[in-house]
């Protein structure tokens, strides 16, 4: 699915230096895997972030996705990429103001083949539970009913992989919860999922915890101590 | 069908920002609006006033003679003209100057009371020779006119212009009737087609025409002549012949340059040249007025979709995140500032028609419909927003959607 070799990332700084984002990180993850990035602030997970999402190219190394080395594609070749196969969720949701729930979810479908079905907005709705929020505007609904019209908008395509910056970072708890839990079950279907957090209890929910520092791998680890359904909740703590 | 959905999703953003389309669209309307008012308004009238001056002068292959040295006011008539421009010249030009095809003498007098049993008029009675109604363009429309024998014979046969037919025969038919030229009894023999507004505006069809040679001896008993017409071969070259007519004139006049000509020649195709012109230099002058208009409206168009690509930063990263391309946001921003554009044209245009219509109507001019400027007011919004919605559209594709959703 996502293979990494030896990706770095650098920045021109303003006074003519240069920052190293990231020293040669190599890493794999396989389809269907529920990866958390976590690290410091400054630690790289942001650019990382960017790199797999197709936002950026690496400045050298290899990223190959799905088998296609696009370290070196052309805009327009990664917007296709980003279009067909990454879903985006954002920690401040990123709705379109001024646009209704259905119309953001509609957005991704644009840029693709151009046929913009309405039912196919409808179902992605219905999966997070607002079909019934279709026609309301951004402003209308709370953070927790927002960040779900993006998940929505991010499935739409149906992608391959979920990249989730800090999903749950502007949330309350039980909101929060149950965006995780959203993740949970398309994790469970099969998607491939990563999460970037600092949070320890929202990494929890991941099978798998890449620990950034200074913009290398510090650590990798499978958790295979960690259950696929804690029996404590990561969130709020204490039993389910 | 891409294209289709892009541009469906431009028009719901403008959907979305509507005081700010309104403003963009605001200096176009302006603009466009007063293209359109200031180009048809110049239009037509330089139109109705050439309208007007051909049917004052009837043709634009003669020139015209008048006696006196220039810058008399109005119509000559015999009481406002020195005696100095005799039938011989007018035989003489048509004679002895190959440039000249024909001349036609004119006697004219205003005011003269004419009688019908108890109707009265006043019209403007001009004696002219038989040739005037073929060197002026103008028609019979009943009856006939008057022939070379006639007006050598000093008939007393008149011609009547429509106005008069109907201030002296309302209800008959005048062919053949007698009616009273200043006391002189004269016959109708025919009726002239109506000839409309002169120059200023007043009829041109209050009149009566009888044979030169009648007017001269029997009714006005004068040896001069008001006008006369001359038609030149080659219309071109007009003003080479309006120099022969004028040196043959001052050798029959004796006169000797520096004295001054005791005639004036109008060369009506010079005239009507410079009218033109003077019509199409106003023309372009209010039309660079109007583009200066439309160039301010791009300008705003442009400021404001800079502003609004800032302000819209975030979403720009959204679709870009979403997979656009830098060209699909291109694509977007240039399409809405064209269609903003388009749309300030068209209203433009319709509230320019309709000022037009107002002006016209204001002025007394009759509704000229000039298709052309609006056609090009459209057009030339179009190219406006194409423009000006370049700039902001490439800015908006340069904006780095790792920046944009971050912020």
């Amino acid at each position: 699915m996502i293979e990494a070799e030896d990706i770095s990332k650098t920045y021109a700084r303003g006074d003519g230096g240069t920052v190293e984002a990231l020293k040669k990180v190599s890493f794999q993850i396989a389809p269907g895997e529920f990866v958390a990035v976590r690290g410091a602030s400054g630690s790289g997970k942001s650019t990382l972030l960017n790199l797999l999402g197709c936002l950026d190219r690496p400045s050298s190394g290899s990223y190959r996705l799905d088998g296609e080395d696009v370290a070196r594609y052309s805009d327009k070749q990664l917007s296709r990429i980003r279009n067909a196969r990454i879903g985006f969720i954002f920690q401040s949701f990123n709705l379109l103001p001024r646009t209704t729930a259905l119309e953001n979810v509609e957005m991704p479908m644009v840029y693709g083949d151009g046929h913009v079905d309405r039912r196919r907005a409808i179902s992605a709705l219905e999966r997070v539970g607002l079909a019934a929020r279709a026609n309301h505007f951004a402003t209308e609904l709370s953070g927790g009913e927002e960040q779900r019209v993006a998940i929505a908008r991010a499935l739409i395509n149906t992608p391959a992989l979920i990249l989730a910056d800090e999903p749950t970072g502007n949330l309350d708890l039980n909101a929060g919860r149950e965006v995780m839990r959203l993740l949970e079950d398309l994790h469970h279907e099969g998607r491939t999922i990563l999460l970037v957090t600092h949070d320890d209890a929202i990494a929890a929910y991941a099978a798998r915890e890449i620990l950034l520092r200074d913009g290398a791998i510090a650590s990798d680890r499978s958790g295979a101590s960690k259950p696929l359904h804690p029996a404590v909740d990561p969130v709020v703590g204490g039993a389910v | 069908m891409k294209a289709g959905k892009l541009l469906s999703q431009a028009t719901r953003s403008m959907r979305r920002y509507r005081l700010r389309t309104l403003l963009m669209m605001l200096g176009i309307v302006v603009g466009i609006a007063s293209l359109a008012v200031l180009t048809s308004i110049g239009e037509a009238t330089k139109r109705e006033t050439m309208q007007r001056f051909k049917n004052m002068i009837g043709t634009f292959d003669t020139i015209m003679v008048r006696p006196g040295g220039g810058r008399s006011r109005g119509m000559p008539t015999l009481v406002n003209v020195p005696p100095t421009l005799r039938f011989e010249d007018a035989n003489a030009i048509a004679s002895e100057l190959p440039e000249i095809r024909a001349v036609a003498e004119m006697q004219t007098a205003f005011d003269v009371d004419v009688k019908y049993r108890d109707h009265a008029a006043s019209p403007v009675v001009i004696g002219v020779s038989p040739n005037w109604l073929e060197l002026r363009l103008e028609e019979v429309a009943d009856g006939a006119f008057f022939t070379n024998e006639q007006n050598a014979s000093l008939a007393r046969a008149a011609v009547i212009g429509t106005d008069l037919r109907a201030a002296l025969f309302p209800d008959e038919d005048p062919l053949g009737k007698t009616f009273r030229i200043a006391d002189a009894p004269f016959q109708v023999i025919g009726v002239l087609k109506s000839r409309g507004a002169g120059p200023a505006g007043g009829s041109l069809d209050n009149l009566v025409l009888v044979p030169v040679n009648t007017a001269a001896r029997r009714l006005f008993n004068r040896d001069f002549l008001t006008m006369l017409i001359a038609q030149v071969k080659d219309p071109d070259r007009s003003t080479e012949a309006t120099d022969k007519v004028a040196a043959l004139l001052r050798e029959r006049h004796h006169i000797q340059p520096p004295a001054l000509d005791d005639f004036t020649i109008t060369n009506p195709a010079a005239t009507m040249a410079q009218v033109s012109r003077a019509g199409s230099t106003l023309t372009k002058i209010l039309t660079g007025v109007a583009i200066m208009a439309l160039l301010i409206g791009g300008v705003v168009i442009m400021s404001l979709m800079s502003i609004a690509v800032s302000e819209r930063r975030k979403e720009i990263g959204v679709r870009r995140a979403g997979g656009a391309a830098r060209s699909d946001i291109v694509f977007q921003f240039l399409f809405e500032a064209t269609f903003v554009a388009l749309a300030g044209g068209i209203v433009g245009v319709v509230i320019g028609w309709g000022g037009m219509q107002l002006a016209t109507r204001m002025q007394k001019l009759p509704p000229i419909l000039v298709w052309r400027p609006f056609a090009t007011a459209i057009l030339l919004s179009l190219m406006i927003g194409l423009v000006f919605g370049i700039y902001p559209a490439w800015k908006a594709s340069q904006i780095d959607p790792i920046q944009a959703l971050r912020s």
